[in-house]
Formats: structure tokens, C-alpha cells, sequence
């Protein structure tokens, strides 16, 4: 083992720039890796963990306002109950602190018991009578503000109170990404500000119920619907069921985001197998001369294996840390809008430190192999050139026909499994490019564009059902409707919420008509069209019976006839007829949308509506307008591609340098003929162009067959998500390649000309 | 178990548990063999005063416990006989007299019966017996409480009222199959379950097996199959009980209300209306019967009729019951010996116009005062349905019950609840013992062994005993049934209905006393005028402990 060590260690410093060239790229696939698990990881885990943290109810009922004692007569004999705490919530209260200031405050009354919030800065607030008023502000609101413990906040009526914490609750995105920000007073405080007599409480409207076995929550929540007789509009909300909502506000931006750091993962992986096996395929020579010298194969084997774990051990250390560094900022942002909490630093440490162990590892492993491969074939064969894979095959490589480019190519394809490897880490880098910026036009897409979403209308305005036929009579206007939209569960699984979208004109195609996956368009007044992702969560198909319970005790009934790739709420939505579910008493309400007539004047349709009283709206896409929450996508994108650039660069300089390492006699005997530097650029440059080539169609293959459906299926699976690149895109990646190729070509060549002429002379010889 | 020093039982058949008697051992293996008995006993069965096979289900030996509180039954620890010295101090426990087992509020129900009061279930747990999550399951439930009460082999078995729960023929009919042996279908109406349990009724106020949680898919399907009784061994003796003869255990019969049962629409959701008008009312008979015949506002589903749905008068529900016991006249009042050392008087509480509490009249005292009079030298056992408590005019029957040494236990049902408490009294007092229902939880039965103790006194001796369904098997319909029974919110398990340890399993001391009968009887006071019920409800619920 110390001849291996030492001969290992030889190895690096005797060719320190070699040794540098490799660490960095294993250092940029660290970096990749490094970023993608901290996003994966950090985005994966993030609700549980707020959850954990914060205590976060089992099941949330809410309801009008109602007497506590009456609540708690309801709620206290509960199956399967460990604890119950109430609330009073009240809306649109007026919050400033600042020279901020925010008409939709949630107010929230809090009583003894559990909270389901976590205090992150500072102390909760009393609850007890007589209790001075002080406010728990929600994390959100504290930053977008700026708020401190020890700031005051003007809560309503109410006046100024001291801030006395800062708190999470991952029960709801946080302020801005919801229009709402919460904070939190002790019932005492209020009680007394109001001078209400001892032993006075405040009406509720929210049950907070936690489980003893949260695996059996389902009989909990089924045992409190039946017992809530008399509390009005009232509707639970599970864990799962929150987990859902939160989801359905940034859900497929976090997906896109896991889906591609688990991609990003793999291709780190295969980069860091593929440059310490194109390492070892550069040290052949010598491989061949210690193989005669009576070095045992296990020996040689073990020298690379060192030798590739000891330039992995730190570059990849440093690539990891890099790469969790530069994830963990914006991630923690992303985590912050979503109200949810970053892993802790001694995790995220022993995770890398686990991940850094198998990069090594595989480094090691990825150099042992071919020299063990290479330490088995005779020495004579690989003291001339021989290649891993095989014998060289010789006679075409000294041909010069077509030019100096075509004979760098000859001299590429010349060693065909090398060129392949080289072709396959650049196509897989390239592709991964082409993800990202596929992925890029998405989320622009999701944002901006209705049609994402497979809504067919442009327009949206506030007018009743009565002016449909007003609004279709504008110039423009090819066809108007209602459309309602109402929050509800599914009453067998009240933990799955869903979205039940209606249009006025019973037909909703002709205004949204996400693509069938399985069955017809619901036609009939108790018929449904599902999406995907209710479908999987409640195990519904064609023929199914769809039942679900909007606010109320009252149950509605349809069947569902079509399963559609709906990328809304997930997938967590129902097409209905709106008789029926008026029938059931639900009040609907929702925005006259406009279809237009392709090519119609936006203007004249405003006009058109302004003369009836309303105002046009144009339709935003998924993710409405959190542009902050896209800007930190975006830097995180950045950071990977610039990395995935540098990875590709790194293949090419490699490859060409080995290339170029390989042909030295015939490079110096060009040189002797008066090749100049303008001239070994052509050369390699040609060698460069039949590496990138065909790696632009690997990378387009494999974006197109394998990346953009595994990110999609990851990310939503319930719907179509456009991920292909478009030919733009694929232009932009060739083009970027050639670039790098023109680079790597230019920096070989440098060196190739400060190499002296009779050097490469004398080896030929 | 033998407790140290305690007096070899010579009397009793085996019941409950106890070793059969034999004579004594005359050769050295028969005396080796009767002693590692006794020791095997005295392991196996700490605290059960002298039984020597444990009886499947009793809560000496496992308790169906949930340590957790996830709702999941699991087998506990026993509960062993904790002795209670309110009435006399401890003393050496001997001979039994007589074993018996107590059944009570069996409530075998019509689930689809178009007479039933469901919905009211919804107005709160004052209410709740109107709906039961596991209803559909009473005769299995039944069933196995026979299967285990026959494995314990009692003297005899009281039933203590509440076979049916509304008055209904066919539910009658059948709570009787269940205890005479034979097969019953509780599938009135059409073949198939047509009830609020089916998972096609959009209303969540009601459990539905097939589609909420717990679900149990094929539950209603499987209800409504025959259920095979073996029937109790033991003579039993019938106590009526206000479900047995009123309505949803509060009014009697009319017309209205037997159209109502007999016909086919059975209301499921009610209209708000309906509900806030029920909310605060306190309605007669004559407001039920204006009700009924306006038609009660709300969804309802049309069921087969069946007229065997029918709501039976109390004279004939008494002339049903009296088939297995004695006496005369309109009430079901008479006396039945138990052993030659016990006598068991059955005393009918119930009222014939409206309401679920008791009413004692002048016919039950000249009843209590001639069984009193012909139990001779034995002891006597009273068995009522309504506890005297809850029982308008009660005190005068315990004039007559205070003035009489002979009198050990005054065991009653109703209340659905287990409680026991010392009645003190110049000649040395009696238990007042009411024990839980075979319908709600816990579903136990209680076990009563009445034993001699040294000194000349008695003890009656007395446990809780589980059915034989299984907790947490999908094959044990008695066991969903239990299941079930502890999770409904508005059950009886949050009203603590299984009571405290001192209400279970005891070991009840009386002094020393001859069973003669009082040179002085007693004098009951005057009866209260009858009065109109205080209040209707929908049946036995438990209060809140």
C-alpha cells in the first residue's frame, strides 16, 4: 500500500497543472451536486419539518363564530384525540408598523393549549387573564417589513403592541406569496382591553385537533363531522390536506426544482465517473511501463484508485461546499415564502459529508476500474498507445485529406471509445442545459402565459350571469361565462381537498379543456370531468362516483366521466355542472371570463365592457405574480448552468489534451513542416467539432426522450408539462458548445506551441 | 383465586367458573390432583375467589384496554375483585349459593325501520342513542354475549330489560330468538339493507361503513345475514324495559307512530325546521302523533314496509316476556327462585304512557310485598330496570326493601352506565348495583356469585364479563360491533360508561344475617300522584359522568 500511495502521490505532483485540470472538474461536478442535493433536500423536507417544529395540527376545522363551551362539547369526546385548542380568527384587519401598512391582517385570538406555530425569534405571547397586549408576528410579514422583537405594530383598533416574537406556521405560504399576513394575541390581552367581565371568553371559529395516532387521523376527522351538528360553514382541513394546499401556491415550482436536483444528481454522478476514467486512459504510458517494470496489476490498480480519491477527496469537498453554499441562500428563500424552515447546518453537513464520501468512492472506483482493465493487457500494447477498449486501429490517422480540421477530427475518432465517452459527458451536460432552459420558458410560461394552464380565455371581468349575453354581443368577443369556483373536500377523504370549477354556460371546454387522459367530456348535469391528481389521490376512473363536501354539512354527488391532465391545484380539481351544486346549497361566485376571436382588439373589448360598468382583467398564468419567487429560481438555474458550462468546457479541454498528449509526434512533425498556433487551432478545433456535433443530437436525445418526461412525471406527474426545448434553445446549446470547443481549442493549442518541437520529435522517434 | 383462608366452596354447579363440585377426595392421587388444582387455580386466577377455569371474557383474568388512546382496543391487564366494606368489614369468603349473570339493555334494533328516530342524533349525546354507528350489529352483539355467558355456565340469567330498542314486533321477536337459541335475520323490509348507513345517503351526519373511517365495506351486507344463537342454557328471567313497549324508549305506540313504522318513508336528513322545532320541544304523545301525521319535513328515502315493523302493545310484549316467568296481570311483576338459597323478584318499573324513567304503582308493591311474603328463608335479589333512583315513587319500594334482611342487591340496567352503592339500613343494608349495556360500550355482562363468609355473613361477588367478539378482526362482526361502540363521540365510552373499578369487579360484604323474613315489614310511603313524564327524549343515553 505505501508503493501505491507514494506512486499515487508521484503521480500528482509530477504533473501538478494534470493533476489541477482534474480537481477542477470534479470540483464543478461537486458543485453541481452540491447545489442540486441542497435544493432537493432542503425543499423535499421542508414541511415536515416546519411542521414538526411548529406543532402543526392534525386537523383544522374551521367555522362561523360559535361559543367555546359549545366547541369544546363537540370536540372533547373525540376518537383518537390528544389535544384540542380554539381560536378566533378575524380578516381584514388593519396592520402598520413602519410605513407599512396592510388592510388584509389576519388576526388571530389565541387561548391556552397548543399553538401550531413556531416561535422562531423572541416569546409567545400571555394568554392569561389580564395578560398586557403584545403581538406574535408571522415570519413573512416580520421580513417584508422588517419588524424586530421589541418593534411596535399597529394592530386595528387595537392600537400599537410590542412585538414579542416572530413565529412560523407552514399551515400557509407566508406574506407576500399570500395576500394575508398573520398575527397572533392572547385572549386575556383582548378581554381586557375590552373590559370584559372575569370569566368572559372570546367566541371561536377555528379548532386546532391533534391526534394521538396521526396515521389513524381519518377516524378523528371522520368522528368530528358527525358530531358538529350546528357549527355552521364548516369545513376541516388535514395535515395532508395543508401539505396539498401549500403545494397547490408554489407546488410545481418546488417540484420542478426537487425533480431537477435529483436529475442534476445523476449527471454529477456520471461526470465524475466518466473524468476519472478519462484520467486513467491519459496515464496508459505508464500503466504499460510499471506493468513491465513487475508491478503487480493489484498494485496498479490501487495507485489509481489513490490517485483518483486523492484529487477527489478535496476537489470535491470544495465543490460540495461551493455548491451548498450557493444553493443554500436562495433555497432558504424559497423556504422562507413557503413558510417552511431550512435543515439545520449539522445536518445539511452530515448529509454532504455522506455524499462526499460516495463521490470519492466513486471517483476511486471509476479509476480502479479501467486500470484494472488496462493492467491485465500486455505491456508492449500499452507502452504504444493501446487504448482500454482495445487495439488501436491504425492507417487512416496519418491521412491529411481535408485539411488540418478533418485530420484533428481523424485523430478524435481514431480512439471510438473515448470518443464516445467524451460525446456522452458532453451530450448529458448539454441536455441538462437544454433542461434548464426548457425549464426556464415553463415557469415564464406558468407565469404569464393562461394557456399553460389550458385556459382558452384572454379576459376576465366582474359582471353577473345575467350580462352574458351583453358581453358575447361585444365586437371581439367570441364567448362569455361565469365561472365559479369553489373550495371543497372530498367527503370520503376529508383530508384531500379539491377545487370544483363550473361555468354558467354548463360547458366548460369551450373556455378551459385540459387534454382527456381516459374517458369523454362530462356532458350531463351529474357528470364530472376530474383531474389527474384527484383522480390518483382519491383512486377515482371513468365511472367512478365523485363526492365531495363544499362548506356545510351537505354532501354533492357526481359521476365522473373523464379524467383530465389538469395542471391546476395539481390536478386537484372537478369540471362539474353548477345546477347541481347549487342545488346543494353552495354559493357560487367567480369572474365572467371572455374568450376572444383571434386577432381581436383588447381595446374595443374594454371599451365594450367599461360601457356596461366593468373593467377587463387580463388572465395571469399559474403562478400568478410572485416574481420574487421566480427570481430566486432563476439565480438558482444560473448557478447550475454556469457550472454545467464549466463542466463541458472541462470535457473538452480534456479531451482534446489527451488527444493531443496522444499525437504528440505527429503534432511536433506539423510543427516541423510550419504548422503555426493558428494552425494546431484548426487542427484541434476540427478534433473539437466532431466531439460536439454529435454530442448537440446525444444532448437533444436525451433531453427530448428521457430528461423532460422524468422531470415532468417528478414534478406532475397529474398533468402535460411542456418541457421539451424548443429549436431556439437547441441552437443556443449548440452554439454555446461551439464556443467552448473554439476555447478549449485556443487554450490547448497555447500550450501545444510553448512544447518544445523536438520533444514531441523525439518520442515519435 | 382461593384467597388465603378461605372456606372450601361446596354449592353452586360449576357456574361462573367454579370447579365442579364433587366429593372429597378419598384416595392419595385424588388428594395430590385436587391440590395442584387448587394451585394451578391459585396461579392462574389471582383475585377470583375461587374459580379454577377462567371464563372467556372475563375482565378477572384480560381487559379490553386502549393504553394509547388511538382508538384500538388491545388486551390488558384484569381487573382483580377489589372487596368493598361499605355495608361490613372483610371476612372469609365460603360456599357459593348461587351464580348468576346480568344482561342488560340488549336494544336489538330495527336499523331500517322507517319508525326510527335517527336523526335526532345529531341534536347532541343527550340524543345519541338514536343513532348508533354499530346498530346494525345488536343481534351479533347479542350472540356473542349468550356464547359467553354460557361458557361461564350461571344458575341463572336476568336480563334487565331493554330487549328491544323501540317497542317493535320483529325486534322483540328477535332479542327472544337470540336468548331461546335459534337463527335470526334483522333484514326487515326487502332482502338487503336499505337504511342511513348506506353509503349512497349524502349525509355525514350518519357513520357509513362502506365509505367513512373506520370503513368496513362490506359491514351493512354481512349485518343483515343470519346470526345463529345457541341460546342461554341457564333459565333466564326478563325484566321489562321502557324500549320494550314505547317508542324510541318514550311514548307508546298510536296509530301515528305504527303507520309511521309500517310504512315506507324513512326520514333521513330532516329539514332545519324540523330540528329546531325537536330542539327545544319536550312533545306529548299528542304532539308525536300531530307531528306524525303532517309528515316530518326533510330527505327521506322510501323503504320496503314491513309489518312486522309494527309497535307491539305492552300487554303483549308482557305476555311474551312472561312466557319465561310467572306472575299475573298487566305488569311484569312475579318472583323466581334461583338456586334453593336465592330468590329473584322482578319488579316492572316501566311506564305505559310516555317517558323513560320509572314509575312504581300501587300493583308493584302489592306485587313486592307478596313475593316478599313467599321468599321464605332465602335471600332475595330484586332485579328492576330502571334504577329505584330514577324511579318516580322508588322510595316506597325501598321501604319495604330497607325493613327486609334478606334482601342482598337491587340490580337494575337503564342507565347503560356501571355503578354500585351501598344502601344502608336498620337490618343491615343492600347493594344498589346497575350495570352497563350489551348494546353501547363497554358490551359486558355482568357476573354475580353470591357466597357465604365466615361469621354468618354473605358476600356477593361480582365482575364484568367481555362478549366473545374480537377486537380489531374483520371477521368478528361482535367485535366491530364493540369497536365501533368505543368510538362513537356520542357513545357511551366518553361518558364513562364502563364506570370506575369500584363499580366492576367487587367483592360486596353484607353482615351477618339470618335470611328470615322481617317480623315487622316495612311500610311503604305513599306513591307520588301521577304526573306526566318531566321530559321526553330518545332513549337511555348516558350522561355525561
Amino acid at each position: 500500500m505505501s508503493f501505491a500511495l507514494r506512486t499515487a502521490w508521484a503521480s500528482l505532483h509530477g504533473r501538478p497543472g494534470r493533476a489541477a485540470l482534474t480537481a477542477a472538474g470534479i470540483a464543478a461536478a461537486g458543485l453541481v451536486l452540491g447545489v442540486a442535493l441542497t435544493v432537493a433536500y432542503a425543499l423535499s423536507t421542508g414541511f415536515d419539518r416546519a411542521a414538526d417544529r411548529a406543532e402543526l395540527p392534525t386537523v383544522v376545522a374551521r367555522f362561523d363564530d360559535e361559543d367555546p363551551s359549545t366547541v369544546d362539547a363537540a370536540v372533547r369526546d373525540l376518537p383518537n384525540l390528544a389535544a384540542a385548542s380554539y381560536r378566533y380568527e378575524r380578516t381584514n384587519v388593519r396592520l402598520a408598523a413602519g410605513g407599512h401598512v396592510l388592510d388584509q391582517g389576519v388576526l388571530e385570538v389565541v387561548r391556552g393549549g397548543r399553538r401550531g406555530y413556531a416561535i422562531v425569534a423572541g416569546r409567545d405571547v400571555r394568554t392569561a387573564a389580564g395578560a398586557p397586549l403584545e403581538v406574535v408576528v408571522e415570519r413573512g410579514l416580520a421580513t417584508q417589513w422588517g419588524l424586530r422583537v421589541g418593534d411596535r405594530l399597529r394592530v386595528g383598533r387595537l392600537g400599537f403592541a410590542p412585538i414579542v416574537g416572530i413565529s412560523v406556521a407552514p399551515d400557509n405560504v407566508a406574506y407576500p406569496l399570500a395576500k394575508t399576513a398573520r398575527i397572533m394575541v392572547g385572549e386575556g390581552a383582548l378581554l381586557r382591553r375590552f373590559g370584559a367581565p372575569p370569566g368572559q371568553h372570546f367566541a371561536v371559529n377555528t379548532a386546532l385537533l391533534w391526534a394521538r395516532d396521526p396515521s389513524r387521523s381519518d377516524v378523528l376527522v371522520s368522528a368530528a363531522r358527525q358530531s358538529s351538528f350546528g357549527l355552521r360553514q364548516l369545513r376541516f382541513l388535514t395535515r395532508s390536506g395543508i401539505e396539498a394546499l401549500v403545494g397547490q401556491a408554489a407546488g410545481i415550482v418546488v417540484a420542478l426544482l426537487v425533480a431537477f436536483g435529483i436529475v442534476a444528481t445523476g449527471l454529477a454522478g456520471v461526470l465524475l465517473g466518466a473524468g476519472a476514467q478519462s484520467e486513467v486512459q491519459r496515464a496508459l504510458d505508464r500503466i504499460g511501463l510499471q506493468r513491465a517494470l513487475g508491478v503487480a496489476p493489484g498494485a496498479v490498480v490501487a495507485v489509481h484508485a489513490l490517485r483518483g480519491a486523492l484529487v477527489a477527496a478535496p476537489a470535491a469537498g470544495v465543490g460540495l461546499t461551493l455548491g451548498a453554499l450557493a444553493g443554500r441562500a436562495p433555497t432558504g428563500r424559497v423556504l422562507a415564502s413557503l413558510n417552511e424552515l431550512p435543515p439545520s447546518a449539522g445536518r445539511l453537513v452530515a448529509l454532504l459529508a455522506l455524499v462526499w464520501a460516495g463521490a470519492v468512492a466513486l471517483v476511486a472506483g471509476a479509476s480502479a476500474l479501467p486500470a484494472w482493465r488496462a493492467a491485465r493487457r500486455p505491456p508492449a500494447e500499452l507502452l504504444r498507445g493501446g487504448d482500454v477498449a482495445g487495439p488501436r486501429r491504425g492507417g487512416r490517422a496519418g491521412s491529411t485529406r481535408g485539411g488540418l480540421a478533418a485530420l484533428g477530427a481523424r485523430l478524435v475518432l481514431a480512439r471510438r471509445l473515448r470518443f464516445a465517452a467524451v460525446v456522452a459527458v458532453l451530450g448529458a451536460a448539454a441536455s441538462v442545459v437544454l433542461l434548464l432552459l426548457a425549464l426556464a420558458s415553463l415557469l415564464q410560461a406558468l407565469r404569464d402565459d393562461p394557456a399553460t394552464l389550458g385556459k382558452r380565455y384572454q379576459l376576465t371581468t366582474r359582471l353577473p350571469e345575467s350580462s352574458t349575453r351583453a358581453v358575447e354581443a361585444i365586437p371581439g368577443v367570441q364567448a362569455a361565462a361565469v365561472r365559479y369556483s369553489a373550495d371543497a373536500v372530498s367527503a370520503f377523504s376529508l383530508g384531500s381537498p379539491l377545487k370544483v370549477i363550473a361555468y354558467s354556460s354548463g360547458d366548460h371546454t369551450r373556455f378551459e379543456a385540459p387534454p382527456l387522459a381516459s374517458g369523454r367530456r362530462a356532458r350531463g348535469q351529474g357528470e364530472a370531468e376530474v383531474g389527474l391528481g384527484l383522480a390518483d389521490a382519491l383512486g377515482l376512473r371513468p365511472g367512478s362516483t365523485l363526492v365531495i363536501q363544499p362548506l356545510g354539512p351537505r354532501e354533492v354527488r357526481f359521476r365522473v366521466v373523464g379524467i383530465v391532465r389538469a395542471l391546476q391545484d395539481e390536478g386537484r380539481v372537478a369540471y362539474v355542472d353548477p345546477d347541481r351544486l347549487r342545488d346543494a346549497g353552495v354559493a357560487l361566485d367567480g369572474p365572467m371570463v371572455l374568450r376572444l376571436r383571434p386577432g381581436a382588439s383588447r381595446a374595443r373589448i374594454a371599451a365594450g365592457l367599461d360601457a356596461l360598468g366593468a373593467r377587463a382583467d387580463a388572465v395571469a398564468g399559474a403562478t400568478g405574480d410572485s416574481g420574487a419567487f421566480l427570481d430566486v429560481l432563476a439565480g438558482l438555474l444560473r448557478i447550475v448552468a454556469a457550472t454545467v458550462a464549466l463542466v463541458c468546457l472541462h470535457a473538452l479541454v480534456s479531451a482534446l489534451a489527451l488527444t493531443a498528449r496522444e499525437r504528440r509526434g505527429a503534432v511536433a512533425t506539423l510543427r516541423a513542416a510550419g504548422a503555426d498556433a493558428r494552425a494546431l487551432r484548426r487542427l484541434l478545433a476540427g478534433a473539437a467539432l466532431v466531439v460536439v456535433v454529435p454530442a448537440v443530437v446525444v444532448a437533444i436525445v436525451l433531453e427530448t426522450a428521457l430528461l423532460s418526461p422524468l422531470v415532468a412525471h417528478l414534478a406532475a406527474g397529474y398533468a402535460d408539462l411542456p418541457l421539451a426545448a424548443t429549436t431556439g434553445q437547441v441552437a443556443a446549446v449548440a452554439g454555446g458548445l461551439l464556443l467552448l470547443s473554439w476555447l478549449a481549442a485556443g487554450w490547448t493549442g497555447h500550450r501545444l506551441v510553448r512544447e518544445p518541437v523536438v520533444a514531441g520529435l523525439r518520442e515519435d522517434a | 383465586m382461593k384467597r388465603p383462608g378461605s372456606v372450601p366452596t361446596t354449592a353452586g354447579a360449576g357456574a361462573l367458573g367454579n370447579p365442579t363440585p364433587g366429593t372429597d377426595p378419598t384416595t392419595r392421587r385424588e388428594l395430590l390432583l385436587a391440590a395442584a388444582t387448587a394451585a394451578t387455580a391459585a396461579v392462574l386466577l389471582p383475585g377470583c375467589g375461587g374459580s379454577a377455569t377462567p371464563t372467556p371474557g372475563s375482565t378477572l383474568h384480560h381487559t379490553l384496554v386502549d393504553p394509547d388512546g388511538d382508538t384500538l382496543l388491545r388486551t390488558g391487564p384484569g381487573l382483580p375483585l377489589r372487596d368493598r366494606t361499605d355495608l361490613s368489614p372483610r371476612a372469609k369468603t365460603g360456599a357459593t349459593l348461587v351464580t348468576l349473570a346480568q344482561l342488560s339493555d340488549l336494544h336489538v334494533r330495527d336499523a331500517q325501520s322507517p319508525g326510527r328516530v335517527a336523526f335526532l342524533d345529531r341534536l347532541g349525546p343527550r340524543l345519541g342513542s338514536a343513532f348508533r354507528w354499530h346498530e346494525t350489529l345488536t343481534a351479533q352483539t347479542v350472540a356473542a354475549a349468550v356464547d359467553a355467558v354460557n361458557a361461564a355456565r350461571p344458575d341463572a340469567v336476568l336480563v334487565t330489560g331493554d330487549l328491544a330498542d323501540s317497542a317493535q314486533r320483529n325486534e322483540l321477536a328477535w332479542a327472544l330468538t337470540l336468548l331461546r337459541g335459534g337463527t335470526v335475520r334483522t333484514d326487515s323490509g326487502r332482502r338487503g339493507y336499505q337504511g342511513v348507513q348506506a353509503a349512497s345517503i349524502p349525509d355525514p351526519l350518519y357513520y357509513r361503513p362502506a365509505v367513512d373511517a373506520p370503513r368496513h365495506p362490506r359491514l351493512l351486507a354481512r349485518a343483515v345475514e343470519p346470526v345463529r344463537s345457541a341460546g342461554l342454557r341457564a333459565p333466564f328471567h326478563p325484566v321489562l324495559g321502557n324500549h320494550d313497549i314505547l317508542v324510541a324508549g318514550e311514548i307508546a305506540p298510536t296509530a301515528a307512530t305504527r303507520a309511521a313504522a309500517t310504512g315506507d318513508r324513512l326520514l333521513v336528513t330532516p329539514a332545519p325546521a324540523l330540528l329546531e322545532q325537536l330542539r327545544g320541544l319536550q312533545p306529548t304523545r299528542a304532539q308525536v302523533d300531530e307531528l306524525l301525521r303532517t309528515g316530518l319535513p326533510g330527505e327521506a328515502i322510501t323503504v320496503a314496509p314491513d309489518p312486522d315493523r309494527t309497535q307491539l302493545d305492552a300487554a303483549d310484549v308482557v305476555g311474551q316476556l312472561r312466557g319465561r316467568g310467572g306472575g299475573a296481570g298487566a305488569r311484569l311483576d312475579y318472583g323466581a327462585d334461583a338456586g334453593d338459597r336465592v330468590r329473584v323478584i322482578v319488579l316492572d318499573l316501566v311506564r305505559r304512557d310516555a317517558g323513560s324513567g320509572g314509575l312504581v304503582t300501587a300493583a308493584t308493591i302489592a306485587a313486592l310485598r307478596r313475593e316478599l311474603a313467599a321468599a321464605g328463608h332465602r335471600y332475595i335479589l330484586v332485579a328492576v330496570h330502571q334504577p329505584l333512583a330514577q324511579t318516580a315513587g322508588g322510595d316506597a319500594i325501598h321501604d319495604l326493601l330497607d325493613a327486609d334482611p334478606r334482601v342482598v342487591a337491587v340490580l337494575a340496567g337503564h342507565t347503560h352506565r356501571n355503578a354500585i352503592a351501598p344502601r344502608r339500613s336498620p337490618v343491615g343494608g343492600y347493594w344498589l348495583i346497575t350495570t352497563a349495556s350489551i348494546v353501547d360500550w363497554p358490551q359486558q355482562w355482568r357476573a354475580l356469585r353470591l357466597v357465604e363468609t365466615a361469621g354468618g355473613g354473605i358476600a356477593l361477588e361480582t365482575w364484568m364479563v367481555d362478549h366473545t367478539g374480537r377486537p380489531n378482526d374483520e371477521d368478528s362482526l361482535a367485535g366491530i360491533a364493540r369497536d365501533l361502540a368505543f368510538l362513537d363521540p356520542q357513545g357511551d365510552r366518553p361518558a364513562h360508561a364502563a364506570g370506575p373499578p369500584t363499580a366492576r369487579n367487587v367483592r360486596l360484604f353484607l353482615p351477618p344475617r339470618a335470611p328470615r323474613a322481617p317480623k315487622t315489614p316495612g311500610t311503604p310511603r305513599a306513591l307520588p300522584p301521577p304526573t306526566a313524564p318531566e321530559r321526553l327524549g330518545a332513549g337511555d343515553a348516558v350522561a355525561a359522568a
